[in-house]
């Protein structure tokens, strides 16, 4: 059951970026004129970074497990993503190439994730979901965890968007009904945040089904980029809600949102696929879901993320059994690694 | 000299820094008709698709070209609305400033406004706020710290974390100054407001070591540019980088605006504020009278390009009532 859940997260996740993908930035309105509504993946284009950046995520824990530090996670950006970022980072949204040049100075966590200011970031809610499968039905072990990650590239409100994810997705993964799945989501983040305020102005806007309101609670209206983890958090539960936890209707109700199109349908789809499982993903969509290609990621690409679900779930059996065994989850799992 | 000619040199060298940076007169094309601003953007437009290395500046066909002499602009303009209203409660200040659409501010400004009208309250205001971390509050902080009252429920209006430590820094080191510390008392002043472990504590630091080794403002700018500023972002008010390299202008310079403000300027993209910032220290350390006649001149009066109301207004008067 982990499994199929496992997998229907992370196919959840990359049907809703490759979806959400030519709606990123656009205007609600200007969605409608050109789609009416966004149902159909564009075939052949893929995802994007989140996707990719998920699935480097996936690979940290099927490494480190529950030890994860930030200093594990600093390492292998220096490692795995640093050396690519020479030439044109395609895809990386401010954090990660703010968190790429602090890196590259000789910055450590967290101060590499507080020396760009865009703290606040989705960036790291974007990649949060491998998080929730690790530490299914333990939320807090999962924002614990998404943390040691999240410092790397953010710091605030950013970590909280991502910790916002990777709890409610832990809890989606035991099938919850989604208004508990967004409760463990905003139980994870301090009520005074930003992300609490627009969480829970999201979950009263979606209850009265008005998009009118959600957009004027939540989206900054002043600001020319999307990226904002609390706006974009806060329209990604919406769209889940709105969809009733169904994975197509998720997908699409938070895609027709606009704004950070990619990264809100992926979230949304991550919360859907690990509440209803894998075979409840479209399956139009599904066959249009390939390897990675690695775009904005070179060390992932060839990575499927059905493939990755699968030894994301295998690990988390294996941590979870170690630890049992051990009482601690340290030294790398080489066999489960991303190769 | 008097505390009173200090703060009339702090107010005077923040117009002078606003007024050197090439942003300047960007902001005050504002009081030109919106079609020549329009006309400006489609320039920049031919430029781009006609491969041409002859760029567009600020211009004035048909109009009066007064807007585009040297001259103040926002950060003077909010200084001295900070100054004409640093007593009164500051969400009261800013509530009346909520709704108005003639203003021209900065995203966290435009935010925090948007916010209170919305009834968020400070500190919310300042903290769900994509800009949280500019310098908007530690140009305002130059008011108080003149008057010697504390910044902070001003910044969280519309900051929160290192938009507020930088604040704080800017009265304290402000407020020694006018008190007639040397310049390393009042850097000190500010550290003690700046903790290491945030962004704006590690880049002042930064700031500082690489400017002495510079040794000297000009030297200064290279190594600034490299130790500070990754280029990734689309804007520059930061306020961990252009306090940063305000205060560490202001200290290798010993004080002298004439040295410092004009290194501020050459960091492009710090070059809207870090002047600014830069020219208040740097007056406030040697005085109004010790500041250059023809720019005293040239950047006491405001043109009202962010603040309409204040069009007109004689910022070293306005300072002259803190005095």
């Amino acid at each position: 059951m982990i499994e199929t859940r496992a997998r229907g997260c992370l196919l959840g996740l990359a049907a809703g970026d490759a979806l959400g993908r030519p709606a990123e930035n656009l205007t609600r309105e200007e969605i409608r004129r050109r789609w009416g509504r966004l149902t159909e993946i564009e075939p052949g284009k893929g995802g994007t970074d989140d996707t990719e950046y998920t699935i480097f995520a996936a690979s940290l824990l099927c490494r480190y497990g529950s030890a994860l530090t930030s200093a594990d996670v600093a390492r292998e950006y220096r490692q795995r993503v640093v050396p690519h970022a020479a030439g044109p980072m395609r895809g990386a949204g401010f954090s990660e190439r703010g968190a790429v040049q602090a890196l590259l100075r000789g910055a450590e966590p967290p101060m590499s994730g507080l020396w760009h200011q865009h703290g606040w970031s989705d960036g790291l809610a974007m990649r949060a979901a491998p998080y929730g499968i690790f530490a299914a039905g333990d939320p807090a072990e999962a924002a614990r965890l998404v943390a040691a990650d999240g410092v790397v590239s953010n710091s605030g409100e950013g970590v909280y968007g991502g910790q916002a994810v990777a709890a409610a997705v832990a809890v989606a993964m035991t099938g919850a009904p989604p208004a508990e799945v967004v409760e463990a989501g905003l139980a994870a983040v301090p009520e005074d945040s930003w992300t609490s305020r627009d969480l829970r102005a999201a979950v009263a806007a979606a209850a009265s089904g008005s998009v009118e309101d959600l957009y004027a609670a939540v989206v900054v209206p002043h600001y020319p980029w999307t990226d904002l983890a609390p706006e974009a958090v806060a329209l990604a539960f919406a769209g889940y809600l709105l969809g009733a936890g169904e994975v197509e209707e998720s997908v699409v109700s938070a895609a027709n949102l606009g704004r950070d199109a990619d990264t809100t349908a992926a979230i949304a789809g991550a919360l859907a696929g690990a509440g209803r499982g894998e075979a409840a993903v479209p399956a139009r969509w599904a066959r249009l879901i390939g390897p990675a290609d690695g775009r904005c990621l070179p060390d992932v690409a060839g990575r499927h993320v059905l493939d990755v679900a699968t030894e994301l779930a295998a690990a988390a059996r294996a941590f979870s059994g170690r630890t049992a065994r051990s009482g601690e989850g340290r030294e790398p799992g080489s066999a489960l690694g991303p190769g | 000299m008097s505390s009173g000619d200090r703060i009339r040199g702090a107010f005077a060298g923040l117009a002078i820094g606003d007024a050197a940076g090439w942003p300047s007169a960007r902001h005050r094309s504002a009081l030109l008709a919106p079609w020549s601003r329009r006309l400006e953007r489609e320039l920049d437009a031919f430029a781009e698709e006609h491969a041409l290395t002859t760029l567009p500046v600020p211009f004035a066909l048909n109009q009066p070209v007064g807007p585009l002499a040297i001259g103040p602009s926002d950060d003077a303009e909010w200084l001295a609305w900070t100054a004409l209203t640093v007593h009164e409660d500051r969400e009261a200040a800013f509530l009346r400033l909520a709704g108005r659409s003639d203003l021209r501010t900065r995203i966290s400004v435009r935010t925090a406004l948007a916010n209170l009208a919305a009834g968020k309250r400070p500190p919310a205001s300042g903290h769900d706020n994509p800009h949280h971390f500019d310098d908007a509050a530690a140009v305002r902080a130059v008011a108080f710290g003149a008057a010697g009252v504390d910044p902070r429920a001003d910044a969280s209006v519309t900051n929160a974390l290192d938009g507020v430590l930088a604040a704080a820094a800017m009265a304290a080191a402000v407020a020694e100054l006018v008190s007639g510390a040397p310049m390393s008392s009042a850097v000190a002043a500010a550290l003690a407001e700046l903790p290491d472990e945030t962004a704006i504590g590690h880049a002042t630091r930064t700031a500082l070591t690489v400017a002495r080794a510079a040794g000297d403002p000009f030297a200064a700018v290279p190594a600034l540019d490299a130790a500070l500023l990754d280029h990734v972002y689309s804007y520059g008010v930061a306020a961990a980088q252009t306090v940063a390299v305000a205060l560490a202008l202001a200290e290798v310079s010993e004080g002298a605006l004439a040295l410092a403000v004009p290194a501020a300027a050459c960091l492009p993209s710090l070059a809207d504020s870090a002047p600014a910032l830069t020219g208040a220290l740097t007056g406030a350390a040697t005085g109004y009278d010790a500041l250059p006649p023809g720019w005293r001149a040239a950047t006491r009066t405001l043109a009202g390009c962010g603040l309409p109301d204040l069009a007109g207004a004689d910022i070293i008067d306005i300072a002259g009532g803190l005095a």
